[in-house]
């Protein structure tokens, strides 16, 4: 069955897009660039994810049904295949895989820890977006030998730097907090600094490769 | 400048860093956006200049110069040299010691002083967000810098009415369709209680359940004012702190005019959701804008 997108209010000053009810790299992508197209319109502020994107309004400047116009405007245009110019960035994260369930995660996936170090090193993964935290960014995808789901009892104190495993996708801890991944190495990169212009290191569409230290 | 002799649990807020929300950075913002409203309105300042939220109080401050000020929120006292009313606009002289002071169910109090605090812009928000190291909570001896002053004291004794009330106005949220029409009809109809677990991030309801049909959606962006219902069938509402995104189905949003009356309400005490449509939502916020331009 195909997925129709839908547009409906989110509140009184933004609109929820929604172009599939399942994950795809498809999906992903078709909601990262009707959020492009809606920032670059200057219609407002958008919040890309999965399948879907917020895309938030001043209706004291845009009426309600032309926001609501506009999205199904770009929800077709983009889905034509407009193709981002320049291409993705490569941002690299050095790791060193000394993670605390490194060695679990390594078992449940009938894997040495070598072995498991060297298979998440060894692709390129897509930002999907941001979301979290500041600067939290939902990789994807592993491969599909590493079994890693989400803990059940998440941990109260995940550090910061930590690189984590769950579901499919990595990421890497910007800050200190709670955290239900499997973790599996350590980076030492800032990834949101306030005060840097670029204040995220890893932005939704970027390329993230992780390089054994 | 103004300085602080006691900061109780304080942090500078405007209204928001809206452009950042990609980077997954929360907006933050006052957590009773029309408290904060009506506090730079009473003193003369725009909407976009930065108050004093308060959590913990009490506190304290004086001014180097005389300034109008104006402190509002959910049963608040004020007090310089005697007593003062709070949603008013209040000259302080130079070097006057002001107090602010809650009462049992005060949970967020907003202090304008007219000229706005002008501390640094940090990604285009004054706003404070300590978790992700941009501001911090204010301390006993900060000294504060303000901006051009654009009352004077002739100009002080305008007051601002305002009720937080129960009634809560609600759309129809992004995942109605994960509700059936029951859980649906008890939201909008039942009353909820606010549970001891809120914050600037959200605040956790209980009430009769209105459990999602299916638990599971795609993490999605999320806006302030959204009532998440987790598996378990007990709402949270997220205020301005809140993440970016969230991964539980949302059935209904609060309208922003309204946020306040949910951030302020303390634990025990109940309130119910009432539909609106956007176009409601849309005009009580412009009513609770009107209202304040005789301030």
């Amino acid at each position: 069955m195909t997925f129709t997108p839908r547009v409906v209010p989110f509140g009184e000053r933004a609109l929820f897009v929604e172009v599939a009810d399942a994950f795809s790299e498809d999906a992903v992508a078709w909601s990262r660039a009707i959020a492009d197209g809606w920032e670059s319109g200057g219609s407002g502020v958008a919040v890309p994810a999965y399948a879907s994107v917020v895309l938030r309004y001043d209706p004291d400047v845009l009426e309600a049904s032309d926001a609501e116009r506009r999205a199904r405007e770009l929800i077709a245009a983009v889905r034509r295949g407009t193709a981002r110019s320049g291409g993705p960035r490569l941002i690299e994260v050095p790791t060193r895989y000394d993670g605390p369930d490194l060695a679990d995660v390594a078992a449940r996936s009938r894997m040495s820890v070598d072995e498991l170090a060297a298979t998440h090193a060894g692709r390129d993964y897509t930002a999907y977006f941001l979301g979290f935290m500041p600067g939290f960014a939902y990789c994807g995808r592993l491969d599909a030998a590493i079994v890693a789901p989400r803990l059940l009892r998440p941990r109260e104190r995940v550090p910061a730097g930590a690189v984590a495993i769950a579901d499919g996708q990595t990421a890497v801890y910007p800050f200190t907090s709670p955290g239900g991944w499997c973790l599996i190495g350590s980076a030492d990169i800032r990834l949101f600094d306030p005060s840097r212009e670029d204040a995220v290191l890893i932005r939704p569409g970027d390329r993230v490769r992780f390089v054994r230290t | 400048m103004i300085h602080i002799e006691v900061a109780g649990f304080a942090t500078i807020q405007d209204r928001g860093r809206i452009a950042h929300q990609r980077d997954a950075v929360p907006v933050s913002g006052p957590a009773d956006p029309f408290a904060h409203a009506a506090a730079n309105a009473l003193v003369g300042n725009a909407p976009r200049d930065a108050t004093i939220e308060i959590v913990g109080l009490p506190f304290v401050f004086t001014s180097d110069d005389a300034r109008v000020v104006a402190v509002t929120g959910r049963d608040v006292r004020v007090t310089v040299r005697d007593r003062v009313p709070s949603w008013t606009s209040v000259f302080v002289r130079s070097g006057e010691r002001v107090t602010i002071d809650g009462a049992a169910r005060t949970r967020y109090a907003y202090l304008a002083v007219s000229g706005g605090v002008a501390s640094d812009v940090i990604l285009g928000s004054r706003s404070a967000y300590p978790r992700a190291g941009i501001g911090r909570a204010l301390q006993r001896g900060d000294a504060l810098r303000l901006g051009q002053a654009r009352r004077s004291a002739e100009d002080a004794g305008h007051r601002v009415q305002f009720e937080y009330g129960d009634v809560v106005r609600a759309m129809p949220g992004p995942h109605l369709d994960r509700f059936d029409d029951g859980a649906v009809a008890r939201f909008f109809a039942e009353p909820f209680v606010m549970t001891a677990h809120g914050d600037r991030q959200g605040v956790r309801l209980e009430g009769p359940s209105i459990a999602p049909r299916s638990g599971e959606i795609l993490t999605c962006g999320v806006v302030a004012g959204a009532v998440q219902v987790p598996r378990g069938g007990q709402p949270i509402v997220l205020l301005a702190d809140h993440q970016t995104t969230g991964g539980y189905p949302i059935v209904a949003t609060v309208c922003e005019a309204d946020l306040g009356l949910v951030a302020q309400r303390a634990p025990g005490e109940s309130l119910r959701f009432y539909r609106v449509e956007r176009d409601e939502a849309l005009e009580r916020g412009r009513a609770l804008r009107r209202s304040l331009d005789s301030a």
